[in-house]
């Protein structure tokens, strides 16, 4: 199999986008909750919600890292592997990612800088501004990427110029069904992702008895919440795609005939691992989604009784609890892109043309770098996460320096003060 | 319209270049500049502000040329795509490095760390220079010009680097009287890198005479810029050392840029006017507030940290 650049390629795209999804999921499901926290730490003053704030943001930072590290290979590896696609569908396809690059992503991780070193830096309602805006382009950033991968789906709105997809109706891109409910779908997917990493983490404290900022009482009450309102929608959003799956686009006869697109299709019928793979996404999509629907209202009914905060049996199960929305969404975006083959664009382009020409070689070497430097940069992030989840509020990459510390200038960590005049660049 | 998207490109690639110049450079320069833990942890700190604020520059410019120069963007990478996965290769073990190193408090996992964002520096580095070189040649030749041209690039890196660091190092409490303090070093390495800069780029000028050198549009243009290149670098390789080498090396590092957006011979097609329509219609409201938090960015982050951040 290491022969073919175009299985490479594809396996290759699968697993960035696969890793890039899992982060950007957590990102998505936390940043809102986060936003909320600080939110009400800053119109109370309160300061057991800024450790709250200090605790879930750094377990944001931790997870946006390897999301920023994914996403940019991502975006080149579309650009450097996938060069057909861009030749023909660049001013349809892509335009949404540069509009995604610039007023999205540049602003989110500016601010996001802003927000890191702002701490301190700058007054509350400023900071909290700064992360208002890191939540509204995570969810921005999301659209667009849904309005590029929507098209891939359904494309609408363009025609064909000398070989070329030129765009004709911006709006008919934007308001894609393909696009919007996709969008419908991640978002509230991704909340079910945040408020499930929520309640573990914060069962494994409240297991302990360990809680006393009350991050973690709080915590697990905003994911019995979610977990009562979101599934549904998810569903929903969910449901309403399969009814696309079936469709024709409406620009399809543009590029190919009704029998070339025929003879496409059976020149290609998939083979036994595509079809496999988009059978067990769509399986465990479901099943996950049916065990998650459970928890919620399992949660609701502890929360009378003070379950939620006491009882160590009913907690315990929650800590494995975050497999479910994960496992969910890695399978349902397997479902979704395994089920375009052997179209990139459907009924305009095939994955075969699309991919760059490359020499096995190659491929098979930045195949095996992207590939390795994934796994480890995803095992220890997740490795990271895990144990700054279990360290608590103390302990966080963003936890409070304590200011009434002795001052040893050895101690690393200590008060340091700029002694000489600081120039500044 | 076209033009206007066009002077985007350029200004999104040339503000990568100044902007990213610096902390990538600071990286090339770190085991030079920073011996022990304490001064690797200092020059870190000096790198994180900005490298989330500067890198972005480049995913935007990616962004566009996807968009909005399809024929342009699938020159580049059949003409170079191995080097583009280089370039790519070494963004990721650089940032990978830069996330991670504060993560685990231990000697090894730092060193580590710190290994992958000088291994990452020197590579992005290394790989712009032959992405200029191979769109001034048109396709990467194996010619004396385009392994000059590499090495003037990297050299004005780690110039543009080393008069960053030459500032923001200033003011550590703690490097101990015998210790070479580090922005002592690098700005004396700013004289010695721009009189290499200035020994790579000139024969690298002659060079592009020989058989593989650039393949020019605008002749002229190429010859005002690389006089602007050279007359920045004696500026600065000359008395006047690091005191001006903020201005010399951004004025030095953007040069390769402009070179290859306004001398350089690239392939163009013109832009569907509702793609220029809808993309500028949704950027410009966007614009005050990317303008902002550059801005404030960089103005807040003057001041290096009193205590260590999440990044060092």
């Amino acid at each position: 199999m290491f022969e073919d650049p175009l299985l490479l390629a594809r396996l290759q795209f699968a697993l960035t986008a696969a890793t890039h999804y899992m982060f950007v999921a957590l990102t998505l499901g936390l940043a809102p909750y986060v936003l909320t926290t600080q939110l009400v730490a800053a119109l109370r003053g309160d300061r057991s919600r800024t450790t709250a704030v200090r605790f879930w943001g750094g377990l944001y930072l931790v997870n946006y890292g390897m999301g920023v590290l994914s996403g940019l290979v991502m975006e080149l590896q579309l650009a450097l592997n996938w060069s057909g696609l861009h030749e023909v569908f660049g001013y349809t396809f892509a335009a949404p990612l540069a509009l995604e690059t610039m007023t999205a992503f540049f602003v989110e991780s500016t601010f996001l800088g802003l927000w890191i070193f702002g701490w301190d830096r700058m007054g509350r309602w400023a900071h909290l501004a700064c992360f208002a805006v890191v939540t509204a382009t995570a969810y921005a950033s999301a659209w667009w990427v849904l309005v590029s991968n929507g098209f891939l789906r359904n494309p609408v709105g363009f025609e064909m110029v000398d070989g070329t997809a030129h765009l004709t109706d911006p709006a008919a891109l934007m308001t894609n069904p393909a696009a919007v409910t996709a969008f419908g779908h991640i978002v509230t997917g991704a909340l079910l992702v945040g408020a499930l990493v929520i309640a573990a983490t914060s069962a494994y404290h409240l297991i302990r008895r360990d809680d006393e900022h009350r991050v973690f009482r709080r915590g697990i009450r905003y994911a019995a919440l979610v977990m009562c309102v979101m599934p549904m929608p998810v569903a929903g959003f969910g449901g309403v795609q399969f009814g696309l799956f079936g469709q024709d686009p409406p620009t399809s006869g543009l590029t190919r005939t009704a029998a070339e697109i025929e003879a496409v299709e059976a020149a290609n019928p998939g083979g036994p691992l595509l079809n496999t793979a988009n059978t067990t996404g769509e399986v465990v999509m479901v099943l996950a989604w049916s065990l998650m629907l459970l928890v919620g209202p399992a949660m609701l009914l502890a929360w009378p009784f003070g379950g939620l905060d006491r009882w160590r049996w009913f907690l315990a199960p929650l800590l494995a609890a975050p497999v479910l929305p994960y496992a969910a969404s890695i399978a349902g975006w397997v479902f979704r892109e395994t089920n375009r083959q052997p179209w990139v664009v459907v009924h305009h382009l095939t994955t075969a043309e699309a991919v760059t020409p490359m020499s096995p070689g190659t491929a098979a070497a930045s195949f095996g770098f992207f590939t390795a430097a994934f796994a480890v940069l995803a095992a220890v992030t997740y490795w990271l996460l895990v144990r700054y989840a279990r360290r608590g509020p103390g302990g966080g990459p963003l936890a409070e320096h304590r200011t009434e510390r002795p001052d040893d200038p050895g101690e690393p960590g200590g008060p340091r003060e700029p002694a000489t005049p600081v120039h500044t660049f | 319209m076209d033009s206007l998207s066009s002077v985007l490109l350029a200004l999104l690639v040339v503000g990568h270049l100044v902007l990213a110049g610096a902390d990538v450079g600071l990286g090339m320069l770190m085991p030079h500049v920073a011996r022990g833990t304490e001064q690797r942890r200092r020059v870190v700190a000096a790198i994180a502000p900005y490298f989330l604020a500067s890198e972005v520059w480049l995913v935007a410019a990616v962004g566009v040329l996807a968009g909005m120069f399809p024929v342009l963007e699938h020159h580049a990478v059949t003409e170079l795509w191995p080097v583009l996965a280089a370039l790519l290769a070494g963004w990721l073990v650089r940032d990978a490095g830069l996330w991670l190193r504060a993560r685990v408090d231990g000697d090894r996992w730092r060193l580590a760390c710190d290994g992958a964002i000088v291994a990452g520096s020197w590579t992005l580095a290394a790989a712009w220079g032959l992405t200029v070189a191979g769109l001034l040649t048109d396709g990467l030749t194996a010619s004396p010009f385009t392994v000059l041209c590499a090495v003037t690039v990297m050299a004005l890196f780690a110039l543009r680097g080393a008069a960053f660091g030459s500032e923001r190092l200033v003011g550590s409490a703690d490097s101990g009287g015998a210790e070479p303090e580090c922005a002592d070093v690098v700005a004396r390495d700013t004289r010695v890198l721009a009189r290499a800069a200035l020994c790579a780029a000139v024969p690298a000028g002659a060079s592009a005479a020989l058989p593989g050198g650039p393949v020019l549009a605008a002749v002229p243009v190429a010859v005002v810029l690389t006089t602007v290149l050279l007359v920045a670098l004696a500026a600065t390789s000359g008395l006047a050392g690091p005191m001006l080498s903020r201005h010399t090396s951004a004025a030095a590092i953007a040069v390769p840029g402009l070179l290859v957006a306004l001398a350089a011979h690239l392939p163009s097609a013109p832009i569907p006017s509702t793609v220029t329509v809808l993309v500028w219609a949704v950027l410009v409201p966007v614009v005050p507030v990317m303008f902002v938090g550059q801005v404030w960015l960089y103005r807040m982050t003057r001041r290096p940290a009193a205590v260590p951040t999440f990044f060092a």
